[in-house]
């Protein structure tokens, strides 16, 4: 089971003091976090993608290889890499190059992501996001695993005899992971490859995160990949806290109530009642994320949303501090109580790599 | 036999509302109609003001909280909609289309709606014309030829002509309501996930 936190760069208002972070501050702290998050103990560390204001991380690779060189064991992910506006040879070679500069500790988690006026300034059409993110993907999975690629599809230029460079660190790609909010044709999409599914409901109720992940299951199961709890599943769930919860619920509700997203909106109280959203005391927060269990069976990959809304980089330093001390220990052993034997990891590259040398012995064994 | 679904949907403001009262009128003549045609008919009727909030939160956080999702559902689902409003600025109120906006498009396709609309002049009596029925037009419902506007001068008491008026137009519209249900099955739902394509298909 691992456990790790995203980030989506938004440049917020701190509704306490009226004042807003620029961008260089906002980048740095969010470098801070990610040193933050390998120190708690956290196993994952994920940057969002955005082309767009108020969201500051438009180069992720430049960010997570910064990250890379700074850390020892921490995995180095995004939330989300856009397959739909993003060309897929540089998305090959660019996390080839990271994957080689951090030993392997990369992974990715693919979406269409995106508001309508952001695809045309990549030369895409919002309407054809499906096709693109299937297109798209298709030819990245082949550039990572072919050293010589034809191709000719719809969205982009042929390629002849094209080889993306750097290959893969070892000959093993970045495991991908596909997040889609409301669309089963990526559920079908990961299913099909048997890629892992991350549903980030965070601002959704349970219920709709449940019924994604639960086709999801049935679809990879469907294509042969194993049995249904044996899908790769990923969530997303978001908390704030204090060793008070009353001292919680009141320092977080200016930044709920101003937030980008649902600001303005539901109460906090209704809020966190239909979602994920959990503000208390590290035993509530932990508590409410060990039931996620019981909305979406055993699971792989928890992300936590920690620094958004205006929230000060001392704050959310002081979140991951607690996180790691007083929640994380529990989820760990509390979530390993009763996991089925069967139930396998969330893949790394080291998985990948024994994986890939079996198959390897198994192919000469057989010819 | 499969009962029959009415969904009433009425947007007034105030209690106690003209525009609830109208929509009860419109409901019980339909159900009646409904009935003499051999129908189980049931009955359910919302306040969009018990809504309101959770309507303006789903259109900022983009799902329905427990209490509209299961609203939302059930309009989905109805055999029927009747949907009255009261007049405002010349249009439907700004509560009654936030309300259509998170409704699921779909949901109401080829469905029997009955519009209705109240105002305090005769003058609005085209507001279900030029509003009202555009809107479901787009949401591609099945809207009854007859839709009832009640000024405050139709409910006039003692059965004066204005009031026998509002009376025929109430029965006029629930038996066109009733005979546009009875000439479709009744309504299922589809579960998005069962339609989903297969990858196959999405490679096209």
């Amino acid at each position: 089971m691992q456990f790790g936190i995203f980030t989506v760069g938004d440049v917020t208002t701190d509704p306490t003091n009226g004042r807003t972070p620029t961008e260089n501050e906002r980048i740095k702290a969010m470098m801070q976090i990610a040193l933050k998050a390998e120190e708690v103990g956290l196993d994952v560390f994920a940057t969002g993608e955005h082309h767009n204001h108020p969201f500051v991380p438009s180069s992720p690779t430049t960010m997570l290889g910064w990250i890379a060189a700074r850390t020892e064991k921490i995995i180095l992910s995004t939330a989300t890499t856009l397959i739909t506006t993003n060309d897929p040879v540089k998305i090959a070679e660019d996390y080839a190059m990271l994957q080689h500069l951090a030993d392997g500790r990369v992974d990715l988690l693919m979406g269409r992501g995106n508001t309508g006026p952001v695809y045309p300034w990549f030369g895409q059409d919002i309407r054809t996001g499906i096709p693109l993110a299937i297109e798209n993907y298709g030819l990245l999975r082949r550039l990572w695993r072919e050293d010589v690629v034809d191709w000719e599809g719809k969205f982009r230029t042929p390629l002849q005899g094209f080889t993306s460079t750097p290959r893969p660190l070892d000959g093993v790609p970045p495991f991908v992971w596909h997040g889609s909010i409301r669309s089963p044709e990526i559920a079908e999409q990961a299913a099909y490859y048997g890629d892992g599914f991350l549903h980030n409901g965070i601002f959704w109720p349970f219920d709709h995160s449940k019924r994604m992940i639960e086709f999801y299951r049935k679809r990879w199961a469907h294509y042969g990949h194993g049995a249904e709890d044996q899908a790769i599943v990923g969530v997303g769930g978001q908390i704030f806290m204090r060793k008070n919860s009353q001292d919680a619920v009141n320092e977080f509700r200016p930044y709920f109530d101003n937030a980008p997203v649902y600001g303005h909106g539901p109460t906090l109280e209704d809020f966190s009642r239909e979602t994920p959203l959990t503000v208390g005391s590290p035993e509530q927060i932990t508590e409410r994320l060990l039931s996620y269990r019981t909305h979406f069976g055993d699971f792989q990959r928890m992300m936590l949303l920690v620094d958004h809304a205006g929230l000060p980089l001392k704050t959310v330093l002081e979140q991951l501090d607690m996180l790691g001390e007083d929640v994380l220990p529990v989820l760990r052993k509390e979530f390993a109580i009763g996991r089925p034997a069967h139930i396998p990891d969330a893949p790394t590259h080291a998985s990948l790599v024994a994986a890939a040398a079996t198959e390897n012995v198994l192919e000469e064994v057989q010819s | 036999m499969t009962t029959r679904k009415l969904f009433v949907v009425s947007a007034g403001l105030s209690q106690p509302s003209s525009s609830r009262l109208l929509a009860d009128h419109l409901a019980t003549a339909t159900a009646r109609e409904l009935r003499a045609r051999g129908e189980e008919v049931e009955v359910r009727t919302i306040e969009l003001r018990d809504h309101a909030h959770d309507v303006v939160n789903n259109t900022l956080t983009g799902f329905a909280p427990g209490a509209l999702r299961e609203v939302l559902d059930a309009v989905a689902a109805a055999d029927g909609l009747i949907v009255v409003t009261p007049t405002f600025r010349a249009s439907y109120s700004g509560l009654f289309k936030s309300f259509f906006d998170v409704v699921e498009e779909e949901a109401l396709a080829d469905k029997p709606v009955l519009i209705g609309a109240t105002g305090g002049t005769p003058r609005h009596s085209l507001v279900l014309e030029h509003a009202v029925r555009p809107l479901f037009a787009y949401l591609r419902s099945v809207v009854v030829p007859t839709g009832v506007y009640a000024a405050s001068e139709d409910w006039g008491t003692g059965g004066g002509k204005a009031h026998q008026g509002l009376a025929q137009r109430i029965d006029r519209a629930a038996g066109e309501m009733a005979a546009l249900i009875t000439m479709r099955e009744p309504v299922t739902v589809a579960d998005p996930f069962e339609s989903a394509p297969s990858f196959d298909q999405l490679l096209g």
